[in-house]
């Protein structure tokens, strides 16, 4: 095959077009053609050249098109998360939802079960007793044999029997409970007949003393 | 395509998003104009628009782009007085040995697809390739600009694959030929 008829198939393996047949047939002139071979690198410089003419962007082209677009109505509307009406009611009612939601899940946070403290008889409550190696088993707070107190309402109502019994047990959690200056300077001793108005019964301190 | 064609408008961002430096090389390489390349790209996304109710998804959508695109320039091109067929410029310059007088960055020593042109150069080029005949400047614009396949360019231009294969070439010829009289003028 001559160089004029060969220079279309060259033009199509330079694209990567070509033929199986073809291909072989312009490698083997290729091999032997000096002007040919510098025809083929001069083809691939100009296929290289359209590609480096890139043009750019222009400015605002975006804006260009899509406001010719919405001008002639042929882009369809945007979708609006709030109709006109309520658009401006949005930021508060999403404040409000917020805060609602804030405080349905701070009442669940209190509602969560909570180790229950004993109640004292000075309706103070304490702390869970630990066992403390070496120590004596320490003695509950509440019995397990005492059966549950009734309740009415929020309150605890506790029988004459609860209550002493609960008496008990703080002094045996508290054994100088037994000693309490405090108690007994505030006690009066009465002797059979005295009276608390009696101008003759000792004040302050234990009697005798 | 079918998205927008259902009424999304993010379907037509989107699409814009993809395509618009593509169209815009395209309609540059085609016109060689900046304002001109600017008008016929806004043109190519309103008919791209415009024809989104009857879109069927016969092909691949470039192929369909670049249908619309090459249309609409050469409306641009046949508005701005360009006959769409020059009378081809190898008739003067064609080598009958094959080797055409032009200095081109990368036949010699260097890979010449690689090789950045200097801008005397390209503006040269540029000016060869806008005085292409329409046909074979489309042919050889989608094919090495944009990257599509002779076949792929056949759809676009509704001709034959072996059509295609002749313009690019004789597209080549006459760059190489304009490109020599350059040199020796």
């Amino acid at each position: 095959m001559g160089c004029r008829d060969i220079r279309e198939a060259i033009s199509a393996c330079v694209d990567g077009e070509a033929s199986p047949e073809e291909a072989a047939s312009v490698r083997e002139h290729l091999a032997s053609c000096e002007r040919c071979r510098v025809l083929e690198r001069q083809m691939r410089a100009v296929g290289a050249g359209v590609r480096q003419v890139r043009g750019s962007v222009p400015d605002r082209f975006r804006e260009a098109v899509f406001s010719r677009l919405e001008s002639e109505g042929a882009l369809p509307k945007r979708k609006k998360v709030f109709p006109a009406a309520w658009r401006w009611a949005a930021v508060p009612l999403s404040a409000a939802a917020g805060l609602g939601l804030f405080l349905l899940t701070s009442r669940e946070v209190v509602r969560a079960p909570v180790p229950q403290a004993p109640v004292t008889s000075r309706g103070e409550t304490s702390a869970p007793v630990a066992p403390v190696p070496g120590s004596p088993v320490p003695v509950p707070a509440v019995s397990p044999a005492v059966p549950p107190p009734s309740t009415q309402g929020n309150t605890v109502a506790l029988s004459t029997e609860d209550r002493e019994m609960i008496a008990l047990l703080d002094i045996l959690e508290d054994p100088a409970a037994f000693d309490a200056n405090d108690d007994a300077e505030g006690m009066d001793l009465l002797a059979p007949g005295d009276s608390a108005d009696s101008p003759n019964r000792p004040r302050g301190g234990r009697s005798g003393a | 395509m079918l998205l927008f064609r259902e009424g999304s408008r993010e379907a037509f961002e989107e699409l814009f998003s993809r395509h618009h430096r593509s169209v815009v090389r395209f309609a540059w390489r085609m016109t060689g104009d900046p304002s001109a390349a600017e008008e016929a790209a806004q043109e190519i996304f309103l008919r791209i628009a415009r024809a989104a109710p009857t879109y069927l998804p016969t092909a691949k959508f470039t192929t369909w782009m670049y249908t619309v695109a090459r249309r609409a320039t050469l409306n641009y091109l046949r508005d701005t007085k360009e006959d769409g067929e020059k009378v081809p410029i190898l008739s003067e310059g064609e080598a009958e040995d094959g080797v055409y007088p032009v200095q081109l960055p990368g036949p010699g020593d260097r890979n010449p697809e690689q090789v950045v042109w200097e801008a005397q150069l390209m503006e040269r080029f540029r000016t060869a390739l806008g005085e292409l005949p329409e046909g074979h400047r489309a042919a050889f614009v989608l094919n090495r600009g944009d990257g599509l396949s002779y076949e792929e360019v056949a759809q676009v231009l509704g001709v034959t694959v072996q059509a295609v294969k002749t313009r690019i070439f004789r597209a080549r010829e006459m760059l190489l030929s304009r490109l020599s009289k350059d040199v020796s003028a």
